[in-house]
């Protein structure tokens, strides 16, 4: 019988280094307490310089079932965002949006010293502002950490990254307009895929937990139903050429304040959601262009500095008004580090749709993405530890044991 | 070291201490923020105390000594209004009940002091499932023996707390059938339950103490968990059998509730209290967990059976002159109600469940109902 060999080897590849890195994962984060994501992304970066086939951005299916992953993370972000804490703590608020709008000036900035054109120094602005809701919703669930720093950096990410949508839709409108003159298109392209998107989001957020609340749904049904609602929402949005993750994010938002409550034991969708992480940060690891790294490396570094320096700038001055510790602002700062999946998709998805700048920007990033892929979340998780955020259920079993 | 000596204080005095759960606003589990809260309440004056408790989930507040009713139920107001407010600046929700619904033991830090750690070390998986939440009312009393005298002739009464308090029928995630399930993991300490009977405290401190101590089981009197207990570094005796309610206005009931009934027995018109009480009373007490209101006492002297929520409002036409003498009749309005009307704080819990169908949504109606809610 004829087998197809590299049919077959290619078939193959993609489970056998999600397997690989599962492993991996488990094993460094028993021994050196290295968060489980970081080693997916190691072993992504190690199968993308192989250059295993069948590893590739080409493969259409991938980078929709990452936009699923990611948007399913972004939908546990947005149920964690409670607007009424904003009325009660305006700070946070302010904070956040205070430190988008100095992230982006001070990297637009930074980013002039490496002679680069306006329009794509516009853009990794942009994208720096955001904060990745993987990494950290990955880290906090992972520590299962609880306190201040957990807290705001989950409500600091969701709104980093709602301002590094905007303003990027935004710039992809400005670039449509000044390139072909076409105010339409470029209103289509950005503020109409805006508003279609937050719609969209908001709609489902009132619609799921009405249909949940109609006959008493069982509570894992709960996590079903909201689960393939984002996966619908991820579609329509392809379908559409809207913003998957947006949606998403503001879905999660919208559909917390309906107050249907996912029970503990779903927190992260549960094993399938274990599977779709793993998937997204091998994936998102495995399209880095290496070629590009060495040329990146130094504004990489550059950029992350300026970047990290706002971030932890802004939250200290914040910390105590706001009703926190300096201690817990610096850290609140460091934690937000990681910025990769979100930022890497969201351009991604701009390429696809057809914004040219976005090829250039993803490589001239790539030595940023690298460093912060595969340590973002060691910065994030020694920061909740040094909070005294996480619970150490082991060492107080080592406790018992020595006593008795 | 020998038990210190009991300092007499100012009699039918009231000192109340409440348990409060922190939990989190998205999915209302506990949440371990006891840091944060504190950290940011110790930056103003606080209108009572506010200290640490075992895990990081759990505040205890306490009032100042007061005399009344009104004026306690104002201190209980004003710091339930400054917590909730510091919480909301946090994202903390605050909460009366004397469960978590569906806390899992395992998962709750424990607060980095060194006798809590030593504790958690003793006690191992008992002192995580201790993450329950009472309400403690001290009652100061002129002397020793006074406050010996109030703790054996309480015996009695203590089902009557355990039922108008008990907030605590969920338990793991379950309906434990049980209106006061907190009561079952505070028995699970070996030196739960009742005080011997002892009526002198010279007894009580030179031969029991002292024998206790010899035995290297105590050191201080903080070793005993007691439903009652004499405090001699206060000159109180502290009632310790109630559950946190949901609110701070049936805690301060509950409270004055006791004043009147201590203020009645101090008359020493009933029959003296003696060891035969104690014949029914984990009887009793078991009732008063398990069925609340509806469960059925046995009268330690005369032996007769009758429904907790009938001795309770004949007991309540007993103290009818103490209530008025004590300006405390806010307080008796509010038993009655409980007794008589709108039932304990399990039932009301029970009904939220009934509705939500989640027992998130139960935690939801505890948050709301101490932030000024139903009864």
């Amino acid at each position: 019988m004829f087998v197809n060999l590299s049919f077959l080897l290619q078939s193959m590849a993609w489970p056998l280094v999600l397997l690989l890195a599962w492993f991996l994962g488990e094993r460094l984060h028993q021994t050196w307490q290295v968060p489980r994501v970081s080693s997916y992304v190691a072993v992504g970066l190690i199968a993308s310089l192989a250059n295993l086939p069948g590893l590739t951005a080409e493969v259409q299916g991938l980078s929709f079932l990452a936009n699923i992953a990611l948007s399913l993370l972004l939908f546990e972000l947005g149920y964690r965002i409670n607007l009424r804490w904003f009325r009660h703590n305006p700070w946070v608020l302010a904070l956040g949006l205070v430190e988008s709008v100095l992230t982006f000036a001070l990297v637009y900035v930074a980013a002039g010293w490496f002679a680069l054109e306006t329009d794509v120094r516009l853009i990794i602005a942009a994208l720096s502002i955001s904060a990745s809701p993987a990494g950290i919703v990955r880290v906090a669930n992972e520590l299962r950490s609880a306190g201040q720093v957990t807290e705001r950096v989950m409500h600091l990410c969701a709104i980093n990254c709602l301002v590094s949508v905007l303003a990027l839709k935004l710039l992809v409108g400005y670039w449509t307009f000044s390139t072909s003159g076409d105010l339409t298109a470029a209103a289509l392209g950005s503020v109409y895929a805006l508003l279609i998107s937050i719609a969209m989001g908001t709609l489902a957020g009132v619609i799921v937990p009405w249909l949940l609340r109609r006959p008493s749904t069982h509570e894992r049904g709960v996590t079903v139903v909201f689960a393939l609602a984002v996966v619908l929402l991820t579609t329509m949005s392809h379908g559409l050429m809207l913003s998957p993750l947006l949606a998403a994010l503001i879905f999660g938002i919208v559909a917390r304040e309906r107050r249907v409550h996912l029970t503990n034991a779903q927190r992260g969708f549960g094993t399938a959601g274990d599977l779709l992480t793993l998937f997204l940060f091998v994936y998102i690891a495995s399209l880095l262009d290496w070629a590009s790294v060495g040329s990146g490396l130094l504004l990489g570094l550059v950029l992350i500095a300026v970047r990290t320096a706002s971030k932890v700038g802004c939250s200290v001055a914040a910390a105590r008004l706001s009703g926190s510790t300096e201690r817990k602002g610096l850290l609140t700062g460091l934690a937000l580090t990681p910025m990769s999946a979100f930022a890497i998709l969201l351009i991604e998805q701009s390429r696809i749709y057809g914004f040219a700048p976005a090829a250039e920007v993803l490589a001239l990033m790539a030595g940023m993405m690298l460093v912060q892929e595969l340590f973002g979340p060691v910065v994030s998780q020694r920061s909740l530890m040094a909070a005294h955020e996480t619970h150490v259920t082991q060492a107080d079993g080592q406790i018992t044991r020595s006593a008795l | 070291m020998p038990l210190e000596t009991f300092k007499s204080s100012k009699p039918l005095t009231l000192g109340v201490e409440l348990e409060l759960q922190l939990v989190n606003s998205y999915d209302m589990d506990l949440s371990s923020s006891a840091n944060d809260l504190l950290e940011l309440l110790h930056r103003k004056p606080f209108p009572g105390v506010v200290t640490p408790e075992m895990t990081q989930s759990m505040i205890e507040v306490a009032t100042d000594v007061h005399t009344e009713h009104g004026p306690l139920l104002a201190q209980l107001q004003t710091m339930r209004d400054t917590l909730v407010r510091a919480g909301d600046r946090l994202n903390i929700e605050i909460a009366g009940g004397g469960t978590h619904p569906f806390q899992r033991w395992f998962e709750q830090r424990i607060f980095s002091k060194p006798r809590f750690e030593e504790l958690s070390g003793l006690y191992g998986y008992l002192a995580k499932q201790f993450t329950v939440f009472g309400q403690h009312v001290h009652v100061g009393c002129a002397s020793a023996d006074d406050a010996l005298f109030l703790l054996h002739a309480l015996n009695r009464y203590v089902p009557h707390f355990i039922a108008l308090s008990a907030s605590s029928p969920f338990s793991q995630g379950v309906d434990t059938l049980f209106d006061s399930a907190r009561l079952n993991s505070v028995f699970a300490f070996p030196l739960s339950g009742r005080a011997p009977f002892v009526l002198r405290w010279d007894e009580f401190a030179e031969v029991y103490f002292t024998k206790m101590e010899s035995t290297g089981v105590v050191k201080s009197m903080k070793d005993f968990y007691w439903d009652i207990r004499p405090k001699p570094e206060y000159g109180t005796i502290e009632l310790r059998v109630c559950d946190t309610p949901l609110t701070v206005e049936r805690a301060a009931g509950l409270a004055c509730y006791l004043q009147a009934l201590c203020r009645h027995l101090l008359e020493r018109n009933e029959p003296p209290p003696e060891e035969d009480d104690y014949l029914v009373y984990t009887y009793n007490r078991f009732q008063a967990c398990r069925f609340g209101l509806d469960g059925q006492m046995v009268n330690p002297k005369t032996r007769e059976r009758i429904s907790i929520r009938e001795d309770i409002l004949a007991t309540l036409r007993l103290l009818q002159p103490h209530a008025l003498a004590l300006n405390a009749q806010a307080a008796m309005d509010e038993i009655e109600r409980t007794a008589g009307r709108d039932f304990n704080h399990a039932s009301y819990l029970r009904r939220r469940y009934a509705e939500t169908g989640s027992v998130q949504g139960v935690v939801r109606a505890s948050v709301d109902a101490l932030r000024g809610g139903p009864g």
